[in-house]
Protein backbone atom coordinates (compact mmCIF):
# COMPACT_ATOMS: atom_id res chain seq x y z
CA UNK A 1 0.00 0.00 0.00
CA UNK A 2 1.45 3.33 -0.96
CA UNK A 3 1.76 5.82 1.90
CA UNK A 4 3.38 8.53 -0.19
CA UNK A 5 1.71 10.05 -3.25
CA UNK A 6 2.39 12.82 -5.74
CA UNK A 7 -0.69 14.71 -6.96
CA UNK A 8 -0.90 17.20 -9.80
CA UNK A 9 -4.41 18.27 -8.67
CA UNK A 10 -6.05 19.37 -5.40
CA UNK A 11 -5.66 16.82 -2.61
CA UNK A 12 -8.64 15.35 -0.71
CA UNK A 13 -7.32 15.80 2.83
CA UNK A 14 -10.41 14.30 4.48
CA UNK A 15 -9.92 11.12 2.46
CA UNK A 16 -6.28 11.03 3.47
CA UNK A 17 -7.18 11.49 7.13
CA UNK A 18 -9.85 8.77 7.04
CA UNK A 19 -7.27 6.30 5.78
CA UNK A 20 -5.32 6.84 9.02
CA UNK A 21 -8.28 5.90 11.26
CA UNK A 22 -7.53 2.80 13.30
CA UNK A 23 -9.06 1.38 16.51
CA UNK A 24 -5.60 1.40 18.15
CA UNK A 25 -5.08 5.11 17.45
CA UNK A 26 -5.93 7.56 20.18
CA UNK A 27 -5.43 10.56 17.92
CA UNK A 28 -3.88 11.91 14.82
CA UNK A 29 -1.66 14.83 13.95
CA UNK A 30 -1.42 16.54 10.56
CA UNK A 31 0.78 19.16 8.98
CA UNK A 32 -0.13 21.16 5.89
CA UNK A 33 2.40 23.22 3.95
CA UNK A 34 0.87 26.20 2.07
CA UNK A 35 2.18 28.55 -0.60
CA UNK A 36 2.90 31.93 1.00
CA UNK A 37 3.21 35.31 -0.68
CA UNK A 38 6.88 36.06 -0.04
CA UNK A 39 10.26 34.40 0.29
CA UNK A 40 13.45 36.07 1.49
CA UNK A 41 11.98 39.51 0.98
CA UNK A 42 10.63 38.91 -2.53
CA UNK A 43 6.91 38.99 -3.27
CA UNK A 44 5.75 35.68 -4.69
CA UNK A 45 2.51 35.18 -6.62
CA UNK A 46 2.75 31.45 -7.15
CA UNK A 47 5.12 28.58 -7.65
CA UNK A 48 5.65 25.36 -9.56
CA UNK A 49 6.94 22.05 -8.27
CA UNK A 50 8.72 19.58 -10.50
CA UNK A 51 9.54 16.12 -9.25
CA UNK A 52 11.71 13.26 -10.41
CA UNK A 53 8.58 11.17 -9.84
CA UNK A 54 9.93 7.61 -9.62
CA UNK A 55 12.68 8.52 -7.23
CA UNK A 56 10.48 10.91 -5.24
CA UNK A 57 7.83 8.23 -4.66
CA UNK A 58 10.38 5.59 -3.67
CA UNK A 59 12.16 8.00 -1.32
CA UNK A 60 8.84 9.35 0.07
CA UNK A 61 7.66 5.82 0.88
CA UNK A 62 10.98 5.18 2.60
CA UNK A 63 10.66 8.32 4.73
CA UNK A 64 7.13 7.45 5.87
CA UNK A 65 8.19 3.88 6.66
CA UNK A 66 11.15 5.21 8.66
CA UNK A 67 8.84 7.46 10.69
CA UNK A 68 6.46 4.59 11.48
CA UNK A 69 9.36 2.39 12.55
CA UNK A 70 11.19 5.10 14.46
CA UNK A 71 8.25 6.42 16.51
CA UNK A 72 6.01 3.33 16.60
CA UNK A 73 2.97 5.16 15.23
CA UNK A 74 -0.02 3.15 13.96
CA UNK A 75 0.07 4.61 10.49
CA UNK A 76 1.31 7.65 8.58
CA UNK A 77 0.81 9.15 5.12
CA UNK A 78 2.18 12.00 3.04
CA UNK A 79 1.07 13.73 -0.16
CA UNK A 80 3.11 16.23 -2.18
CA UNK A 81 1.75 18.44 -4.94
CA UNK A 82 3.40 18.94 -8.35
CA UNK A 83 2.65 21.52 -11.03
CA UNK A 84 1.50 25.13 -10.67
CA UNK A 85 0.21 26.42 -7.32
CA UNK A 86 -1.23 29.76 -6.21
CA UNK A 87 -0.93 31.63 -2.91
CA UNK A 88 -2.73 29.66 -0.19
CA UNK A 89 -2.75 26.36 -2.07
CA UNK A 90 -1.69 23.31 -0.14
CA UNK A 91 1.70 22.05 -1.32
CA UNK A 92 2.27 19.19 1.07
CA UNK A 93 0.21 17.22 3.58
CA UNK A 94 1.52 14.90 6.30
CA UNK A 95 -0.55 12.87 8.76
CA UNK A 96 0.29 10.34 11.47
CA UNK A 97 -2.04 8.44 13.81
CA UNK A 98 -0.80 6.80 17.02
CA UNK A 99 -1.93 5.54 20.40
CA UNK A 100 -0.49 8.69 22.04
CA UNK A 101 -0.05 12.24 20.78
CA UNK A 102 3.68 12.61 21.34
CA UNK A 103 4.63 9.93 18.76
CA UNK A 104 2.13 11.37 16.28
CA UNK A 105 3.62 14.87 16.58
CA UNK A 106 7.16 13.59 16.27
CA UNK A 107 6.45 11.31 13.32
CA UNK A 108 4.73 14.19 11.55
CA UNK A 109 7.70 16.48 12.17
CA UNK A 110 10.16 13.81 11.03
CA UNK A 111 8.32 13.24 7.76
CA UNK A 112 8.06 16.91 6.77
CA UNK A 113 11.71 17.60 7.66
CA UNK A 114 13.00 14.60 5.72
CA UNK A 115 10.71 15.31 2.75
CA UNK A 116 12.13 18.81 2.46
CA UNK A 117 15.68 17.53 2.86
CA UNK A 118 15.70 14.42 0.71
CA UNK A 119 13.00 14.45 -1.95
CA UNK A 120 14.06 15.19 -5.54
CA UNK A 121 11.42 17.91 -5.88
CA UNK A 122 12.34 21.36 -7.15
CA UNK A 123 10.44 24.54 -6.44
CA UNK A 124 10.27 27.42 -8.87
CA UNK A 125 8.98 30.69 -7.43
CA UNK A 126 7.13 33.15 -9.63
CA UNK A 127 7.64 36.69 -8.42
CA UNK A 128 5.21 39.57 -8.67
CA UNK A 129 7.79 41.33 -10.87
CA UNK A 130 7.31 38.65 -13.53
CA UNK A 131 10.65 36.95 -12.89
CA UNK A 132 11.02 33.42 -11.59
CA UNK A 133 13.74 31.39 -9.93
CA UNK A 134 14.43 27.82 -8.93
CA UNK A 135 14.83 27.69 -5.18
CA UNK A 136 16.94 25.09 -3.45
CA UNK A 137 15.43 23.61 -0.30
CA UNK A 138 18.69 23.00 1.54
CA UNK A 139 19.94 23.61 5.08
CA UNK A 140 16.78 22.25 6.65
CA UNK A 141 16.98 22.09 10.44
CA UNK A 142 15.94 18.59 11.37
CA UNK A 143 14.65 18.30 14.93
CA UNK A 144 15.17 14.54 15.09
CA UNK A 145 18.91 14.94 14.50
CA UNK A 146 19.04 16.56 17.93
CA UNK A 147 16.92 13.96 19.77
CA UNK A 148 18.73 12.03 22.48
CA UNK A 149 21.84 14.22 22.26
CA UNK A 150 20.92 16.66 25.02
CA UNK A 151 23.62 15.31 27.34
CA UNK A 152 26.22 16.04 24.66
CA UNK A 153 25.29 19.66 24.32
CA UNK A 154 27.87 20.84 26.79
CA UNK A 155 30.71 19.01 25.01
CA UNK A 156 29.51 20.32 21.64
CA UNK A 157 29.47 23.84 22.91
CA UNK A 158 33.25 23.81 23.45
CA UNK A 159 35.02 25.30 20.42
CA UNK A 160 36.71 22.70 18.20
CA UNK A 161 40.50 22.83 18.30
CA UNK A 162 42.07 21.05 15.32
CA UNK A 163 45.02 18.75 15.99
CA UNK A 164 47.52 18.81 13.12
CA UNK A 165 50.26 17.01 15.10
CA UNK A 166 50.53 14.10 12.66
CA UNK A 167 51.52 16.41 9.82
CA UNK A 168 53.43 19.06 11.79
CA UNK A 169 55.64 16.22 13.06
CA UNK A 170 57.07 16.07 9.53
CA UNK A 171 60.31 18.03 9.50
CA UNK A 172 59.29 19.71 6.22
CA UNK A 173 55.97 20.89 7.69
CA UNK A 174 56.33 21.91 11.33
CA UNK A 175 54.49 24.87 12.87
CA UNK A 176 55.81 27.18 10.15
CA UNK A 177 54.34 24.96 7.42
CA UNK A 178 51.04 24.74 9.26
CA UNK A 179 50.93 28.53 9.45
CA UNK A 180 51.47 28.66 5.65
CA UNK A 181 48.54 26.29 5.11
CA UNK A 182 46.32 28.30 7.45
CA UNK A 183 47.12 31.45 5.48
CA UNK A 184 46.41 29.78 2.10
CA UNK A 185 43.42 30.23 -0.16
CA UNK A 186 42.70 27.36 -2.57
CA UNK A 187 39.96 27.16 -5.20
CA UNK A 188 38.63 23.72 -6.15
CA UNK A 189 36.67 23.63 -9.41
CA UNK A 190 34.44 20.55 -9.50
CA UNK A 191 33.25 18.67 -6.40
CA UNK A 192 32.97 15.25 -8.09
CA UNK A 193 35.25 12.21 -8.34
CA UNK A 194 38.48 14.22 -8.28
CA UNK A 195 37.09 17.00 -6.11
CA UNK A 196 35.98 14.76 -3.22
CA UNK A 197 39.49 13.68 -2.15
CA UNK A 198 40.92 17.12 -2.95
CA UNK A 199 38.36 18.93 -0.79
CA UNK A 200 38.53 16.36 2.03
CA UNK A 201 42.33 16.32 2.32
CA UNK A 202 42.72 20.08 2.01
CA UNK A 203 40.02 20.66 4.64
CA UNK A 204 41.65 18.10 6.92
CA UNK A 205 45.06 19.70 6.43
CA UNK A 206 43.74 23.05 7.66
CA UNK A 207 43.82 25.21 4.52
CA UNK A 208 42.62 28.67 5.56
CA UNK A 209 40.01 29.22 2.84
CA UNK A 210 38.58 26.74 0.37
CA UNK A 211 36.57 27.93 -2.63
CA UNK A 212 34.30 25.31 -4.16
CA UNK A 213 32.75 25.63 -7.64
CA UNK A 214 30.15 23.16 -8.93
CA UNK A 215 26.82 23.71 -10.68
CA UNK A 216 25.69 20.06 -10.60
CA UNK A 217 23.35 18.20 -8.30
CA UNK A 218 24.26 14.83 -6.80
CA UNK A 219 23.05 11.84 -8.80
CA UNK A 220 22.83 8.24 -7.60
CA UNK A 221 25.37 7.26 -10.30
CA UNK A 222 27.99 9.54 -8.68
CA UNK A 223 28.16 7.70 -5.37
CA UNK A 224 30.53 4.87 -6.36
CA UNK A 225 33.35 7.41 -6.77
CA UNK A 226 32.16 10.51 -4.89
CA UNK A 227 32.31 8.98 -1.46
CA UNK A 228 32.11 12.26 0.45
CA UNK A 229 28.33 12.25 -0.10
CA UNK A 230 25.41 10.20 1.26
CA UNK A 231 22.57 8.41 -0.52
CA UNK A 232 20.14 10.81 1.14
CA UNK A 233 21.90 13.78 -0.53
CA UNK A 234 20.73 12.85 -4.06
CA UNK A 235 19.27 15.83 -5.88
CA UNK A 236 21.14 18.44 -3.84
CA UNK A 237 23.77 20.87 -5.14
CA UNK A 238 27.22 19.33 -4.77
CA UNK A 239 28.85 22.66 -3.93
CA UNK A 240 26.46 23.06 -0.98
CA UNK A 241 26.95 19.45 0.14
CA UNK A 242 30.74 19.81 -0.11
CA UNK A 243 30.62 23.01 1.91
CA UNK A 244 28.65 21.23 4.66
CA UNK A 245 31.13 18.34 4.56
CA UNK A 246 34.04 20.75 5.09
CA UNK A 247 32.21 22.39 7.99
CA UNK A 248 31.67 18.96 9.56
CA UNK A 249 35.26 17.79 9.00
CA UNK A 250 37.10 20.95 10.01
CA UNK A 251 34.99 23.89 11.18
CA UNK A 252 38.02 26.18 11.23
CA UNK A 253 38.20 26.21 7.41
CA UNK A 254 36.42 29.12 5.71
CA UNK A 255 34.39 28.05 2.66
CA UNK A 256 33.22 30.09 -0.33
CA UNK A 257 30.75 28.43 -2.70
CA UNK A 258 29.92 29.03 -6.38
CA UNK A 259 26.84 27.07 -7.49
CA UNK A 260 27.30 28.07 -11.14
CA UNK A 261 30.34 27.18 -13.27
CA UNK A 262 32.83 30.02 -13.80
CA UNK A 263 32.79 31.63 -17.23
CA UNK A 264 35.07 33.72 -19.42
CA UNK A 265 33.60 36.86 -17.85
CA UNK A 266 34.50 36.13 -14.21
CA UNK A 267 37.16 33.37 -14.11
CA UNK A 268 40.21 35.67 -14.04
CA UNK A 269 38.74 37.81 -11.23
CA UNK A 270 37.87 34.72 -9.19
CA UNK A 271 41.32 33.16 -9.74
CA UNK A 272 42.99 36.38 -8.49
CA UNK A 273 41.33 35.80 -5.08
CA UNK A 274 43.22 32.51 -4.59
CA UNK A 275 46.82 31.31 -4.18
CA UNK A 276 46.24 28.06 -6.05
CA UNK A 277 43.48 26.52 -8.19
CA UNK A 278 42.74 22.81 -8.57
CA UNK A 279 40.76 21.81 -11.66
CA UNK A 280 38.62 18.73 -10.93
CA UNK A 281 35.83 18.89 -13.50
CA UNK A 282 35.05 16.35 -16.21
CA UNK A 283 34.68 19.14 -18.74
CA UNK A 284 37.30 20.09 -21.35
CA UNK A 285 35.96 23.62 -21.76
CA UNK A 286 36.32 24.19 -18.02
CA UNK A 287 39.94 22.91 -18.18
CA UNK A 288 40.85 25.33 -20.97
CA UNK A 289 39.11 28.20 -19.20
CA UNK A 290 41.04 27.34 -16.02
CA UNK A 291 44.36 27.18 -17.88
CA UNK A 292 43.68 30.55 -19.56
CA UNK A 293 42.57 32.19 -16.30
CA UNK A 294 45.60 30.72 -14.48
CA UNK A 295 48.22 32.12 -16.88
CA UNK A 296 46.50 35.52 -17.12
CA UNK A 297 46.09 35.89 -13.35
CA UNK A 298 49.43 34.23 -12.52
CA UNK A 299 47.70 31.69 -10.27
CA UNK A 300 49.20 28.17 -10.31
CA UNK A 301 46.84 25.40 -11.40
CA UNK A 302 46.80 21.64 -10.85
CA UNK A 303 44.99 19.79 -13.64
CA UNK A 304 43.92 16.15 -13.60
CA UNK A 305 41.62 14.04 -15.72
CA UNK A 306 40.80 10.38 -15.92
CA UNK A 307 39.72 7.70 -18.36
CA UNK A 308 38.54 4.29 -17.15
CA UNK A 309 41.68 2.98 -15.36
CA UNK A 310 44.10 5.84 -16.09
CA UNK A 311 44.70 9.45 -15.36
CA UNK A 312 46.74 12.45 -16.45
CA UNK A 313 48.18 15.08 -14.11
CA UNK A 314 49.73 18.44 -15.00
CA UNK A 315 50.97 21.29 -12.80
CA UNK A 316 50.70 24.67 -14.52
CA UNK A 317 53.06 27.03 -12.67
CA UNK A 318 51.59 30.10 -14.43
CA UNK A 319 55.02 31.72 -14.64
CA UNK A 320 56.90 32.90 -17.74
CA UNK A 321 58.62 29.95 -19.41
CA UNK A 322 56.41 27.31 -17.73
CA UNK A 323 54.03 25.34 -19.99
CA UNK A 324 50.23 25.67 -19.83
CA UNK A 325 47.50 23.29 -21.03
CA UNK A 326 47.51 24.92 -24.49
CA UNK A 327 51.29 24.32 -24.83
CA UNK A 328 50.45 20.62 -24.74
CA UNK A 329 47.09 20.55 -26.56
CA UNK A 330 46.79 23.82 -28.52
CA UNK A 331 43.21 23.19 -29.66
CA UNK A 332 40.37 22.16 -27.37
CA UNK A 333 39.50 18.59 -28.42
CA UNK A 334 35.93 17.74 -29.28
CA UNK A 335 33.84 16.17 -26.49
CA UNK A 336 33.40 13.02 -28.62
CA UNK A 337 37.17 12.39 -28.74
CA UNK A 338 37.92 12.67 -25.03
CA UNK A 339 35.41 10.27 -23.51
CA UNK A 340 33.56 10.72 -20.23
CA UNK A 341 32.69 8.74 -17.12
CA UNK A 342 29.11 8.50 -18.41
CA UNK A 343 29.97 7.01 -21.80
CA UNK A 344 33.26 5.20 -21.16
CA UNK A 345 32.81 4.08 -17.57
CA UNK A 346 35.28 4.49 -14.71
CA UNK A 347 36.37 2.48 -11.69
CA UNK A 348 35.57 4.45 -8.53
CA UNK A 349 39.06 4.62 -7.00
CA UNK A 350 40.64 5.98 -10.23
CA UNK A 351 39.50 9.59 -9.66
CA UNK A 352 40.20 8.93 -5.97
CA UNK A 353 43.88 8.23 -6.71
CA UNK A 354 44.27 11.17 -9.11
CA UNK A 355 42.40 13.51 -6.76
CA UNK A 356 44.60 12.42 -3.85
CA UNK A 357 47.64 13.15 -6.04
CA UNK A 358 46.26 16.63 -6.80
CA UNK A 359 45.76 17.27 -3.07
CA UNK A 360 49.30 16.07 -2.38
CA UNK A 361 50.75 18.32 -5.12
CA UNK A 362 48.74 21.22 -3.67
CA UNK A 363 50.18 20.71 -0.19
CA UNK A 364 53.72 20.32 -1.62
CA UNK A 365 53.33 23.59 -3.53
CA UNK A 366 51.88 25.50 -0.56
CA UNK A 367 54.57 24.16 1.80
CA UNK A 368 57.38 24.90 -0.65
CA UNK A 369 58.43 21.23 -0.99
CA UNK A 370 60.26 20.07 -4.14
CA UNK A 371 58.05 19.25 -7.15
CA UNK A 372 60.53 17.57 -9.51
CA UNK A 373 57.89 16.73 -12.10
CA UNK A 374 56.11 20.09 -12.19
CA UNK A 375 55.81 21.04 -15.85
CA UNK A 376 55.57 17.44 -17.03
CA UNK A 377 52.52 15.51 -18.09
CA UNK A 378 52.30 12.56 -15.69
CA UNK A 379 50.52 9.51 -17.04
CA UNK A 380 49.15 7.36 -14.25
CA UNK A 381 48.25 3.83 -15.28
CA UNK A 382 46.30 1.98 -12.59
CA UNK A 383 46.28 -1.29 -14.49
CA UNK A 384 50.03 -1.89 -14.28
CA UNK A 385 50.54 0.73 -11.52
CA UNK A 386 53.07 2.69 -13.57
CA UNK A 387 53.62 6.44 -13.67
CA UNK A 388 55.36 7.98 -16.65
CA UNK A 389 56.49 11.63 -16.63
CA UNK A 390 56.80 13.37 -19.99
CA UNK A 391 58.44 16.81 -19.75
CA UNK A 392 56.51 19.44 -21.73
CA UNK A 393 58.70 21.70 -23.85
CA UNK A 394 57.28 25.20 -23.29
CA UNK A 395 59.35 26.55 -26.21
CA UNK A 396 57.45 24.27 -28.59
CA UNK A 397 54.00 25.35 -27.35
CA UNK A 398 52.34 28.75 -27.01
CA UNK A 399 55.75 30.46 -27.37
CA UNK A 400 55.40 30.18 -31.16
CA UNK A 401 52.06 32.03 -31.01
CA UNK A 402 52.89 35.00 -28.80
CA UNK A 403 53.28 33.19 -25.45
CA UNK A 404 50.81 31.58 -23.03
CA UNK A 405 49.36 34.86 -21.73
CA UNK A 406 48.69 36.26 -25.20
CA UNK A 407 47.19 32.98 -26.42
CA UNK A 408 45.01 32.81 -23.28
CA UNK A 409 43.81 36.42 -23.70
CA UNK A 410 42.74 35.75 -27.28
CA UNK A 411 40.93 32.54 -26.23
CA UNK A 412 39.08 34.30 -23.39
CA UNK A 413 38.05 37.18 -25.67
CA UNK A 414 36.67 34.64 -28.16
CA UNK A 415 34.75 32.85 -25.37
CA UNK A 416 33.20 36.15 -24.28
CA UNK A 417 32.09 36.79 -27.88
CA UNK A 418 30.64 33.30 -28.07
CA UNK A 419 28.67 33.46 -24.83
CA UNK A 420 25.47 34.29 -26.72
CA UNK A 421 25.68 30.81 -28.34
CA UNK A 422 24.48 29.08 -25.17
CA UNK A 423 20.77 29.63 -24.68
CA UNK A 424 18.69 28.65 -21.66
CA UNK A 425 15.18 27.27 -22.15
CA UNK A 426 12.96 25.65 -19.54
CA UNK A 427 11.15 23.60 -22.18
CA UNK A 428 11.94 22.77 -25.80
CA UNK A 429 8.46 24.02 -26.72
CA UNK A 430 9.60 27.49 -25.63
CA UNK A 431 12.53 27.28 -28.08
CA UNK A 432 10.23 26.21 -30.92
CA UNK A 433 7.81 29.03 -30.06
CA UNK A 434 10.76 31.44 -30.19
CA UNK A 435 11.44 30.30 -33.76
CA UNK A 436 14.33 27.86 -33.32
CA UNK A 437 14.63 24.72 -35.40
CA UNK A 438 15.83 21.88 -33.14
CA UNK A 439 18.86 19.79 -34.14
CA UNK A 440 19.60 16.67 -32.11
CA UNK A 441 23.40 16.14 -32.25
CA UNK A 442 23.44 12.94 -30.18
CA UNK A 443 24.32 9.50 -31.51
CA UNK A 444 21.60 7.29 -33.01
CA UNK A 445 21.53 4.87 -30.05
CA UNK A 446 20.98 7.75 -27.61
CA UNK A 447 17.98 8.90 -29.64
CA UNK A 448 16.45 5.47 -29.17
CA UNK A 449 17.25 5.04 -25.46
CA UNK A 450 16.36 8.61 -24.54
CA UNK A 451 14.03 10.18 -27.13
CA UNK A 452 13.64 13.95 -27.52
CA UNK A 453 10.64 15.22 -25.56
CA UNK A 454 9.29 16.94 -28.72
CA UNK A 455 8.94 15.69 -32.29
CA UNK A 456 10.34 17.15 -35.50
CA UNK A 457 14.01 17.69 -34.64
CA UNK A 458 16.67 17.28 -37.35
CA UNK A 459 19.31 14.68 -36.53
CA UNK A 460 22.95 15.51 -37.24
CA UNK A 461 25.45 13.64 -34.99
CA UNK A 462 27.97 16.09 -33.50
CA UNK A 463 30.92 14.49 -35.29
CA UNK A 464 29.24 15.29 -38.65
CA UNK A 465 28.14 18.90 -38.13
CA UNK A 466 31.20 20.43 -39.80
CA UNK A 467 30.82 18.41 -43.01
CA UNK A 468 27.04 19.06 -43.03
CA UNK A 469 27.38 22.80 -42.34
CA UNK A 470 25.52 23.47 -45.62
CA UNK A 471 22.28 22.09 -44.14
CA UNK A 472 21.97 25.01 -41.71
CA UNK A 473 20.34 27.48 -44.10
CA UNK A 474 17.69 30.12 -43.30
CA UNK A 475 16.34 30.57 -39.78
CA UNK A 476 17.93 29.81 -36.45
CA UNK A 477 19.03 26.40 -35.25
CA UNK A 478 19.23 25.20 -31.64
CA UNK A 479 21.65 22.27 -31.27
CA UNK A 480 20.73 19.88 -28.48
CA UNK A 481 22.64 17.05 -26.74
CA UNK A 482 22.45 15.40 -23.31
CA UNK A 483 24.61 17.85 -21.33
CA UNK A 484 25.15 20.84 -23.63
CA UNK A 485 28.84 19.99 -24.15
CA UNK A 486 28.71 18.39 -27.58
CA UNK A 487 26.10 20.87 -28.80
CA UNK A 488 28.17 23.79 -27.47
CA UNK A 489 31.32 22.52 -29.15
CA UNK A 490 29.47 21.80 -32.42
CA UNK A 491 27.86 25.27 -32.46
CA UNK A 492 31.27 26.92 -31.96
CA UNK A 493 32.72 24.75 -34.71
CA UNK A 494 29.95 25.86 -37.07
CA UNK A 495 30.44 29.52 -36.10
CA UNK A 496 34.11 29.02 -37.01
CA UNK A 497 32.95 27.78 -40.42
CA UNK A 498 30.98 31.00 -40.88
CA UNK A 499 27.55 29.58 -39.93
CA UNK A 500 26.26 32.31 -37.62
CA UNK A 501 22.65 31.15 -37.09
CA UNK A 502 23.44 28.24 -34.73
CA UNK A 503 22.99 28.09 -30.96
CA UNK A 504 23.32 25.47 -28.24
CA UNK A 505 20.88 24.44 -25.50
CA UNK A 506 22.79 25.25 -22.29
CA UNK A 507 22.91 22.23 -19.98
CA UNK A 508 21.30 20.03 -22.65
CA UNK A 509 18.30 17.75 -22.18
CA UNK A 510 19.46 16.97 -18.66
CA UNK A 511 18.82 20.57 -17.62
CA UNK A 512 15.26 20.44 -18.97
CA UNK A 513 14.43 17.43 -16.89
CA UNK A 514 16.17 18.38 -13.68
CA UNK A 515 15.68 22.12 -13.45
CA UNK A 516 17.73 24.09 -10.97
CA UNK B 1 61.88 -3.05 -41.13
CA UNK B 2 62.05 -1.54 -37.65
CA UNK B 3 61.06 -3.19 -34.38
CA UNK B 4 59.45 -0.77 -31.92
CA UNK B 5 57.62 -1.08 -28.58
CA UNK B 6 54.22 0.58 -28.40
CA UNK B 7 52.22 1.74 -25.40
CA UNK B 8 48.61 2.81 -25.63
CA UNK B 9 46.63 4.98 -23.27
CA UNK B 10 42.92 5.63 -22.71
CA UNK B 11 40.73 5.34 -25.83
CA UNK B 12 43.62 3.84 -27.83
CA UNK B 13 44.21 1.14 -25.23
CA UNK B 14 40.51 0.34 -25.30
CA UNK B 15 40.36 0.19 -29.09
CA UNK B 16 43.62 -1.79 -29.43
CA UNK B 17 42.49 -4.20 -26.71
CA UNK B 18 45.97 -4.07 -25.13
CA UNK B 19 48.13 -1.52 -23.34
CA UNK B 20 51.41 -2.54 -24.99
CA UNK B 21 52.72 -4.47 -27.98
CA UNK B 22 55.82 -4.85 -30.09
CA UNK B 23 55.53 -4.33 -33.85
CA UNK B 24 57.79 -4.86 -36.83
CA UNK B 25 57.02 -2.02 -39.21
CA UNK B 26 58.03 -0.65 -42.60
CA UNK B 27 56.87 2.84 -41.57
CA UNK B 28 59.62 5.45 -41.60
CA UNK B 29 58.13 8.12 -39.36
CA UNK B 30 55.85 8.20 -36.30
CA UNK B 31 53.07 9.61 -38.47
CA UNK B 32 53.35 6.76 -40.98
CA UNK B 33 53.41 4.25 -38.13
CA UNK B 34 50.27 5.72 -36.56
CA UNK B 35 48.42 5.76 -39.91
CA UNK B 36 49.36 2.09 -40.36
CA UNK B 37 48.07 1.25 -36.88
CA UNK B 38 44.96 3.35 -37.31
CA UNK B 39 43.83 1.10 -40.14
CA UNK B 40 45.02 -2.15 -38.54
CA UNK B 41 43.57 -1.42 -35.07
CA UNK B 42 40.59 0.70 -36.04
CA UNK B 43 41.62 3.75 -34.01
CA UNK B 44 38.97 6.48 -34.19
CA UNK B 45 41.26 9.42 -33.38
CA UNK B 46 43.36 11.26 -35.96
CA UNK B 47 47.07 11.72 -35.26
CA UNK B 48 46.61 15.47 -34.84
CA UNK B 49 44.26 14.85 -31.88
CA UNK B 50 47.05 12.95 -30.07
CA UNK B 51 50.44 13.48 -28.51
CA UNK B 52 53.26 11.07 -29.17
CA UNK B 53 56.30 10.44 -26.99
CA UNK B 54 59.41 8.43 -27.81
CA UNK B 55 61.66 7.09 -25.06
CA UNK B 56 59.88 9.22 -22.44
CA UNK B 57 60.09 12.52 -24.38
CA UNK B 58 57.35 14.19 -26.39
CA UNK B 59 58.25 14.05 -30.05
CA UNK B 60 57.30 15.54 -33.43
CA UNK B 61 55.27 13.28 -35.70
CA UNK B 62 57.92 13.48 -38.43
CA UNK B 63 60.61 11.84 -36.28
CA UNK B 64 62.13 8.78 -37.97
CA UNK B 65 61.77 5.40 -36.27
CA UNK B 66 64.74 3.60 -34.77
CA UNK B 67 65.00 -0.01 -33.66
CA UNK B 68 64.05 -0.43 -30.02
CA UNK B 69 62.18 2.88 -29.66
CA UNK B 70 59.48 2.89 -27.00
CA UNK B 71 56.59 4.87 -28.44
CA UNK B 72 53.61 6.12 -26.46
CA UNK B 73 50.43 7.46 -28.05
CA UNK B 74 48.47 9.74 -25.69
CA UNK B 75 44.95 11.03 -26.27
CA UNK B 76 43.52 13.90 -24.21
CA UNK B 77 41.03 12.70 -21.58
CA UNK B 78 38.32 14.62 -19.77
CA UNK B 79 36.83 12.45 -17.03
CA UNK B 80 36.66 13.65 -13.47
Amino acid sequence: MSRFELFSTVVDTNGQRDRLRHPASGGYCAFEGWVRNSNEGREVDGLSYEAYAELAIAEGERIVAEAIERYGVTDARCVHRTGDLKIGDMAVWVGASAPHRDEAFRACRYIIDEIKHRLPIWKKEHYVTGESDWVACTHVYREHEHEGHQHHHHAHAAPFVPDYSRQTRLREVGEAGQAKLAASRVLVIGAGGLGCPVISYLAGAGIGTLGIVDGDRLDASNLHRQTMYDAQDIGELKAELASRRVAALNPTVQVQVWTQPLDAGNAVDVFRQFDLVIECTDDMRSRYLSSDAAVISGTPLILASIYQYEGQLQFVAAKPGAPCLRCLWPQEPSPESVGSCVLSGVLGPVPGVLGAMQANEALKYLLGLPQPHAGALSLVNLIDLSIQHLPIDAAGGCAAHGGCVEVARRALARSVDEREIDLVFDRLDDAIAAGYRLVDVREADELVSDPMPVAGAMHVPSAQVAERAGEFIDGRYLLVCASGRRSGHAARLLRGEGVQNVYSLAGGLHALRVPG
Amino acid sequence: MTVVNLQYYAQLREQAGTSAEQVDTAARSLRELYEELRIARGFSLAADALKVAVNAQFSAWERPLRDGDTIVFIPPVAGG
